[in-house]
């Protein structure tokens, strides 16, 4: 993600592009545009648009500044358009890939199993996927957890969760 | 001003049980710790206490909910400051230079100024109250859509003092945030930009997705260290590092002070206390010679979000009491408190009940002690997650965020925002675009829609309407000072360089 700006020539000018600040703002900026005119489909009257419209504006305008600042001539550059953070290794990236990744799958199993089974299941993979490799910790602490987090919810806070085991406490 | 018969009633009924202080440190301890779960909310606490209320007198009911609102008004920085996670807007200034002194190892003294910070707030507010209780009423009813626009602006200028070093990519965030604000059944009653989905006609939900932009850039990066703190020595909780941090606190008096008054007024203001600290913030910041240090571990970023955010949950206090007009969720479950006693909130109130009025002041001036010691004590119990390795702690507050916003919307909107927030606001901190401006506009965006629409009609679209409202205009001009006094300050320092280079040059 954090990648040093890539190095294009162009004539014989050479550039360094911040190409993931690009995509991003990119993206940000087509959502802008697709959110201000999905909001005049929906309904052009003053009322609708008040805010949109000129804010919508605005996003465009500002995202022309983001990308002309995301490409500078080398020689002329003192500092590139370098992100702030340092580069990320191979492992890192898996790793935090792989934690939303695991993050996503609670947040659609939750529900779907129960957050008892899901939340026991979440934080036993998460645990192994970042080093932990004690037996005895990798069992208990998600069960205790998981039983400690469904009680509290469901019994104290008397808050209704989708759960599998615990029927009696929900 | 201050009505001496009401007040010696106010002592009588304090003094002549003990009944009503027996719900203080309960109710602080309840605060403290719903708010140390990222993802509950104060509104939520009381919600859940509500059956509660009918097996008490009014007076222990009232006593006891702001026990509560005082201890969640610390609790809050907590998660804040330790991992980055403001429970909920009012601690999203706290999180700006309390995580970083906590990964420099500085969480005792960090949580030791926010305790100072958090007591100070409300020693001052309610000392204003007790004598201002009625003209902070009565300049709350001055306040109408184009005052409340200015204020909005006002939140919103703040992205560009915020966002550091790229002011394009800060704007841009803060445009993105404004329009995520807003999404959701428009004022004309169609829906815009839900693509269809039924969960986001109401709008995208505030809790999940702030924690999910903060909690995610910190709470991803963390993944692969072994602690928050590397240092075996500084991941310690000790007395006299609190006590330390707490002494800091009064070296910057003007700080704190100005933050107590500046949240005691816009907590009066609907919705207030969710941009008191940000601007507190925004003023220390620019009121400082050294500007550039916060955000990097500066106590003085800590005391002005804190003491505003304390003294801005006083200031909703004081018009739900003056005149029963609730200012946020947490003050909206009091006013139903209020009914579950027969008691009608508003100006009557305050005629009919001036007694009481007075009396919860006065207990919520005592309570700041009881608040001091409480939390203290609990800095201990919270001290130590930073002694917790990363690879439990992270998947243990991912957990409780999941759950936290699956209970906040009772359906799975809730997760889902906060996944989908937590990898945009981890793309956001890779790329050095500032997650606090989203956050500012998010926070601002549906109610600068609905004062910008309000002030618009009030016009009959002539915005010159403005200058025929003094308040206004006084808000005005701070905004556009809170603008161009850093531009100045900063060109000033500038050109001096230039000039201190040519004269070196030239001797």
């Amino acid at each position: 993600m954090s990648n040093p700006p890539s190095i294009h020539k162009i004539a014989d000018r050479t550039f360094a592009v911040d190409t993931p600040n690009i995509l991003f703002a990119t993206a940000l900026a087509g959502w802008v545009a697709w959110y201000c005119w999905d909001a005049w489909h929906a309904n052009a009257a003053v009322e609708n648009m008040i805010l949109i419209l000129p804010v919508s504006l605005a996003g465009v305008a500002l995202y022309c500044f983001v990308v002309a600042g995301c490409i500078k001539r080398v020689s002329q550059a003192e500092e590139p358009c370098l992100p702030s953070n340092e580069p990320m290794g191979r492992g890192l990236a898996i790793k935090i890939i792989g934690s939303m990744a695991m993050l996503a799958a609670l947040v659609l199993a939750g529900p779907l199993i129960g957050f008892d089974i899901a939340t026991f299941a979440y934080m036993l993979g998460m645990m192994i996927f970042l080093g932990e490799r004690r037996i005895l910790v990798l069992l208990l602490f998600p069960l205790v957890f998981s039983a400690a987090v469904i009680y509290c919810f469901g019994t104290l806070l008397a808050t209704p969760l989708p759960v599998l085991l615990f029927r009696g406490q929900n | 001003m201050l009505d001496l018969h009401a007040l010696i009633a106010a002592l009588h009924l304090l003094g002549g049980s003990w009944q009503p202080w027996a719900v203080v440190i309960p109710g602080i301890l309840i605060g403290l710790l719903i708010h140390s779960v990222p993802g509950l909310t104060t509104s939520m606490a009381l919600a859940i206490c509500l059956p509660l209320i009918p097996y008490m007198t009014f007076l222990q009911a009232l006593i006891f909910m702001t026990a509560m609102y005082a201890g969640s008004v610390f609790g809050v920085a907590i998660p804040a400051i330790l991992l980055n996670v403001p429970g909920s807007a009012a601690a999203v200034g706290t999180t700006f230079d309390g995580f970083p002194m906590a990964r420099a190892g500085k969480h005792n003294e960090a949580l030791g100024l926010a305790l100072v910070a958090s007591c100070f707030g409300q020693l001052v507010v309610y000392l204003l109250l007790l004598g201002l209780a009625g003209p902070i009423g009565a300049f709350a009813l001055k306040l109408g859509p184009p005052e409340m626009l200015v204020l909005s602006l006002w939140g919103v200028t703040l992205i560009g003092t915020l966002s550091g070093h790229h002011l394009p990519r800060g704007l841009l965030a803060g445009a993105f945030g404004l329009l995520l604000g807003t999404v959701g059944v428009s004022a004309r009653g169609v829906p815009r930009g839900t693509f269809g989905i039924s969960l986001l006609l109401d709008g995208i939900p505030l809790v999940p997705a702030i924690v999910g932009l903060f909690a995610a850039a910190e709470l991803f990066n963390l993944v692969g260290r072994e602690y928050i703190v590397d240092n075996l020595e500084q991941r310690q909780v000790h007395a006299s590092r609190i006590l330390a941090g707490m002494r800091e606190a009064f070296r910057h008096r003007t700080v704190m002070l100005r933050g107590a008054l500046l949240g005691s007024c816009i907590g009066i203001i609907p919705g207030g206390h969710a941009i008191a600290n940000l601007l507190s913030y925004s003023e220390a910041r620019r009121a400082a010679k050294d500007p550039e240090k916060f955000g990097t571990g500066d106590p003085r970023g800590i005391l002005a979000a804190e003491t505003a955010n304390a003294s801005s949950e006083g200031g909703s206090m004081a018009t739900l009491l003056a005149l029963g007009i609730p200012t946020g969720g947490a003050t909206a479950v009091m006013l139903v408190a209020f009914s579950m006693q027969n008691i009608t909130g508003g100006p009557s109130f305050m005629r009919d009940h001036a007694d009481l009025v007075y009396a919860v002041i006065l207990s919520n001036l005592a309570q700041v002690a009881v608040l001091a010691l409480v939390g203290f004590a609990f800095i201990f119990v919270a001290g130590f997650v930073v002694k917790v390795r990363l690879r439990m702690l992270v998947p243990t507050i991912l957990t409780l965020a999941v759950i936290g916003s699956y209970a906040l919307s009772h359906d799975i909107a809730g997760p889902i925002t906060l996944a989908a927030f937590a990898i945009i606001g981890w793309i956001m901190h890779k790329l050095d675009y500032p997650v606090q401006a989203a956050v500012v506009g998010l926070l601002l965006g549906r109610g600068t829609e609905g004062n910008l629409l309000r002030a618009y009609q009030m016009s009959g679209g002539n915005f010159s309407f403005l200058l025929t409202r003094p308040i206004a205009i006084v808000m005005m001009i701070l905004l556009v000072a809170s603008i161009t006094f850093p531009h100045l300050r900063s060109m000033r320092a500038a050109a001096q360089k230039g000039k201190l280079k040519w004269t070196v040059e030239n001797s």
